[in-house]
């Protein structure tokens, strides 16, 4: 049986890329320090099998067809397309995981889930800019599950539990002995062009925190219900930290760091899970 | 109210490089490709981002004025020129 080894997250937001070596250094060091130290943890759980759970940047979806998630189920993903994430993660291809993501979506299915699939997905900075920074070994398979983050309306948070729930059962479920980590990516709050861009909202932050710290879901959920339309655009990525967190138990978590982050238009954060014993 | 074709414009010039190119040397001819009301082919010609932003989701408009060329301090300058949708609750902490 497979085991879950290992929750994270982290912020993505591309300016971490495109800016890595004109940013001050002082803050590059900040934001290097919290992706190495989930990449010392990754490590740490030796995982066979890495889960992301990342919103899609217009890459592989676009109004005409938006699947609220998606499932890669393919031997092989595309790195990512952006000149600037080609310039610093020049990977063409990631190495996919076809018989734990088709386990993934058939546990999906079976339990009245709808998800899309894909059996290639192309990999944006959403998931390329974690996997750059944390220096996950290319050789490790990866499962993509695309939420969508970016245009409402958007999965409820409600379900989003559901789907970390959902997550974790499939883990339990899969028949080979395989360690399974998890990484939700992007948040906490930022606003991307709207009339509040560059605005981080440090409240919701440190709210969010309090609620992820607690672990109770009902209140987790009710609270993001509320506040999530009256922040930043960016904050709706918090989806897949919530996702991160139903998939751990909602045990509570161990924030890395977290910091404003105006270099990068982010409020930046780091954690990992307790797991259920 | 999204609009589709303006949007479907913007997706497929971040999708496509060669087309970014093309817009960049002659955005009118491009613009004419897509079934886009001439207000808003007016809105794109004159960098109209009040008009635009509206109309598209707004990770395609930040990634449409990349393509434009224009400096991220100014398209956030010009966003929070609109200014009013909702306050923040605190001083916005950009820098």
């Amino acid at each position: 049986m497979a085991e879950l080894v290992g929750v994270f997250a982290a912020s993505h937001g591309p300016i971490i890329a495109r800016d890595w070596e004109k940013m001050p250094r002082g803050h590059r060091d900040k934001l290097a320090a919290g992706f190495d130290e989930i990449g010392r943890r990754l490590k740490a759980c030796r995982p066979d099998l890495l889960v992301v759970v990342s919103p899609d940047h217009w890459v592989n979806f676009f109004i005409s067809n938006l699947p609220a998630v998606c499932i890669g189920i393919g031997e092989e993903h595309d790195g990512p397309p952006e000149p600037f994430m080609q310039k610093v993660y020049p990977h063409q291809r990631l190495k996919g995981h076809v018989g734990f993501g088709r386990h993934l979506l058939q546990t999906a299915l079976d339990s009245d889930f709808e998800p899309a699939l894909s059996h290639r997905l192309r990999l944006d900075h959403g998931t390329c800019i974690p996997l750059w920074r944390i220096g996950v070994d290319l050789g490790l398979p990866i499962v993509p599950i695309l939420v969508n983050d970016l245009e409402e309306p958007m999965p409820s948070i409600r379900r989003c539990l559901a789907w970390g729930r959902l997550l974790k059962r499939a883990i339990d479920d899969y028949p080979e002995p395989l360690r399974v980590a998890v990484l939700g990516t992007g948040g906490l709050s930022h606003s991307i062009g709207e009339t509040t861009m560059g605005w981080i909202d440090e409240d919701f932050d440190h709210a969010c925190i309090a609620h992820f710290r607690d672990g109770e879901d009902g209140r987790l959920a009710a609270f993001l219900t509320d506040a999530l339309p009256r922040t930043g655009n960016g904050a709706h990525e918090i989806r897949d930290w919530v996702i991160a967190h139903a998939a751990a138990g909602s045990k509570g978590f161990d924030l890395i760091d977290y910091f404003p982050s105006p270099e990068t238009l982010v409020g930046a954060a780091f954690a990992s899970w307790k797991l259920e014993a | 109210m999204t609009d589709y074709w303006v949007s479907k414009l913007f997706f497929d010039l971040q999708q496509d490089p060669k087309l970014a190119a093309e817009y960049r040397a002659d955005m009118a001819s491009v613009i004419g490709r897509y079934e886009i009301k001439p207000e808003l082919r007016k809105a794109l010609l004159e960098d109209d981002v009040g008009t635009l932003a509206p109309l598209v989701n707004a990770y395609l408009l930040r990634f449409y004025f990349q393509i434009r060329g224009m400096p991220e301090a100014e398209f956030i300058a010009r966003l929070h020129a609109l200014q009013a949708k909702k306050p923040p609750k605190k001083e916005a902490a950009h820098g």
